[in-house]
């Protein structure tokens, strides 16, 4: 088999010399009005000017309006909408949201919502993907240079100032799958102890009476209240709280027969 | 501008200063200070400060030349920042190289490690003392300036290479040793390539070549001994694609990869002076130096310092062209340097000689007029 010559010899003057010339003069009368180079401090991304006009290596337009709006940036948290739900908390890969109190109507029974911390988190984006109510999004804001460290934790209320700036925010969302899993109810165990529909974020669960049975001679029922809880899964967020809180552990994760 | 030359300005400010100096001074010591040897000693003192700071600052300001071109043709801007359009960049880098302390190895060669950048700088710098830059800004009539020049500037590849021996570190060895070994495969193109000139010419006096050129410059005949002239300058200036020594992707950094500091400054500002300096030659031996084509006109050939003007202009031009090569060009393999330099470049340069002797046995040329007779 006989070597095939190397397509680019640099001693050979047409392909090794006068090629390569004219490609870099092609390139540089290209870039001598303006090169790709965005002058980052004195020139941004968000200005109008950029608006698809400048152009990345492989010709795809970047600029506000653009591929701009999703990329992931600070996250914007609404207070007011927040469920507390746990679910960002818990779908983090980098365990940097942390569910903490924050000053709310009620003070015996204080809203948490999710604390962030920059330093750890890696923008996936996927407790916004994972946020049942929409209200922890990420935006486009990118400028986030602290002198301490401590300034990189934010928190729920820095996070909710985010969100009151409007900033454009990243579109993405997971659909729910169809054949999701619902809560199901292990009704022998249940005590109807009320903890689930207590602690529901979404107030999807209601109890409701279950007939007291009569007890055969000899038999003793079960020192509980007459109630069972029933899941409306069309309000429901798959939290999960419910599960976690279930005193008797009688409430799990199924398909419905 | 008659008359008025770098040196007479120079003997007029020294005469001036130690007029006034010697006017507050007792008499036998105010004699002695204004006596003929002393205003013309420290008329070349003067003179030469003179000429030392123009280099540098145009050194620099070649590397920022180099730094913002470089930036276009990589699609970006070079430097920004400092100063207006980062024109004082290299500035606040030397400040930085000049704080630094200079770090030794302990097993290197301390005379050869010290003595290496400073003879490396020395002697490139020496070289703006035999260049003519302009009418009346040469420092003398020397007829064999050309030739000076040469051998000056071919001095490089020595103290490299002790400086690289000296460094006791096998990446500097073998730039060391890349750089003695590169030597020969270009100078002798050059030498060849400048013998087409001399022969049109009719000298080795840098400012009679340039006169030869006032009614044609030599590039066009004498194409090929340009092109021989300014890769084998490519080579001599250590710039890619012939910056093997260095080849920072195998090598490190090459010969001063020991070197930091202002050591490190020396090596780098002498390279950048070479760069300068092999730019000056293309234009005084190619280009015809600080004069101008008679079409262009009167008015542009005829302003205080026009010379000058143009030689910069010319200058800068062929420097961009030795960006431009720098980043278009991959770095070639020793034995391709090797091949290219024995092989093609040589019989080039021959050929350009032959040419070279044919322009003057014609003497004519059409479009081109005529060849003074040989010798000015």
């Amino acid at each position: 088999m006989a070597a095939s010559a190397p397509k680019e010899n640099p001693t050979n003057p047409l392909s090794g010399v006068v090629r390569p010339l004219a490609t870099a003069a092609r390139q540089f009368t290209k870039s001598l009005i303006r090169p790709s180079t965005i002058v980052y401090p004195y020139e941004r991304l968000e200005d109008p000017k950029f608006r698809g006009k400048v152009a990345v290596a492989s010709g795809r337009p970047i600029g506000v309006g653009d591929v701009w709006d999703n990329y992931r940036g600070v996250h914007a948290l609404n207070i007011a909408t927040c469920i507390s739900c746990n679910l960002c908390a818990f779908s983090c890969p980098d365990i940097c949201i942390e569910m903490v109190s924050v000053a709310g109507d009620d003070p015996k029974h204080p809203k948490k919502c999710p604390q962030i911390d920059y330093g750890k988190c890696s923008y996936c984006g996927f407790c916004s993907d994972a946020c049942p109510e929409g209200c922890l999004t990420m935006t486009t804001r990118y400028e986030l240079a602290v002198t301490k460290r401590a300034e990189m934790v934010y928190s729920p209320e820095r996070l909710h100032e985010v969100f009151q700036r409007k900033l454009p925010m990243n579109p993405i969302r997971l659909e729910r799958p169809a054949n999701e899993d619902a809560i199901l109810l292990d009704a022998p165990l249940c005590i109807g102890c009320n903890a689930c529909a207590r602690d529901c974020p979404t107030k999807c669960i209601t109890m409701l009476d279950v007939p007291k049975p009569t007890a055969r001679p000899g038999e003793k029922l079960p020192r509980r209240i007459w109630k069972e809880p029933v899941v409306n899964d069309s309000d429901c967020v798959r939290c999960g709280t419910c599960i976690s809180v279930c005193p008797k552990e009688c409430l799990f994760w199924g398909t419905h027969k | 501008m008659t008359g008025a030359t770098l040196y007479s300005v120079s003997a007029a400010l020294s005469a001036l200063l130690l007029g006034a100096v010697a006017s507050i001074l007792p008499a036998p010591v105010s004699g002695w200070l204004t006596s003929a040897d002393v205003v013309t000693g420290l008329a070349v003192l003067i003179f030469s400060a003179i000429l030392l700071v123009a280099s540098m600052i145009n050194t620099i300001m070649l590397i920022w030349f180099e730094r913002k071109m470089l930036g276009r043709f990589m699609d970006r801007r070079g430097a920004m920042h400092v100063g207006y359009a980062g024109l004082l960049q290299n500035f606040a880098d030397g400040l930085k190289l000049f704080r630094k302390n200079t770090f030794r190895p302990q097993e290197a060669d301390s005379l050869g490690f010290y003595a290496g950048p400073t003879a490396y700088m020395v002697t490139s710098m020496i070289l703006f003392g035999v260049l003519p830059i302009s009418t009346g800004w040469s420092s003398g009539a020397l007829p064999l300036s050309l030739l000076l020049a040469l051998a000056i500037f071919s001095f490089a590849p020595l103290f490299i290479f002790v400086s690289a021996w000296s460094s006791n570190n096998k990446y500097s060895l073998i730039g060391g040793m890349r750089s003695a070994a590169q030597m020969i495969a270009y100078e002798v193109p050059i030498l060849l390539a400048v013998v087409a000139v001399v022969i049109v010419s009719g000298s080795f006096d840098l400012n009679v070549i340039v006169n030869e050129q006032q009614n044609y410059w030599f590039w066009f005949p004498l194409l090929l001994a340009l092109i021989v002239f300014v890769a084998g300058m490519l080579a001599e200036m250590e710039r890619i694609p012939f910056d093997l020594p260095e080849a920072e992707a195998e090598l490190v950094e090459g010969w001063n990869t020991e070197y930091g500091g202002m050591l490190f400054a020396f090596f780098m500002l002498a390279d950048y002076v070479r760069a300068l300096i092999g730019s000056i030659l293309v234009v005084l031996l190619f280009l015809g130096g600080w004069t101008m084509p008679s079409w262009v006109p009167a008015a542009a050939t005829s302003f205080p310092l026009a010379g000058i003007f143009w030689f910069m202009i010319k200058t800068y031009a062929v420097f961009g062209l030795f960006v431009w090569i720098r980043a278009s060009l991959p770095r070639v393999r020793t034995d391709q340097l090797l091949r290219v330099g024995w092989n093609r470049m040589i019989p080039l340069a021959l050929l350009s000689i032959v040419l070279a002797a044919v322009l003057v046995t014609v003497r004519c040329l059409p479009f081109l007029g005529c060849v003074p007779p040989v010798g000015g």
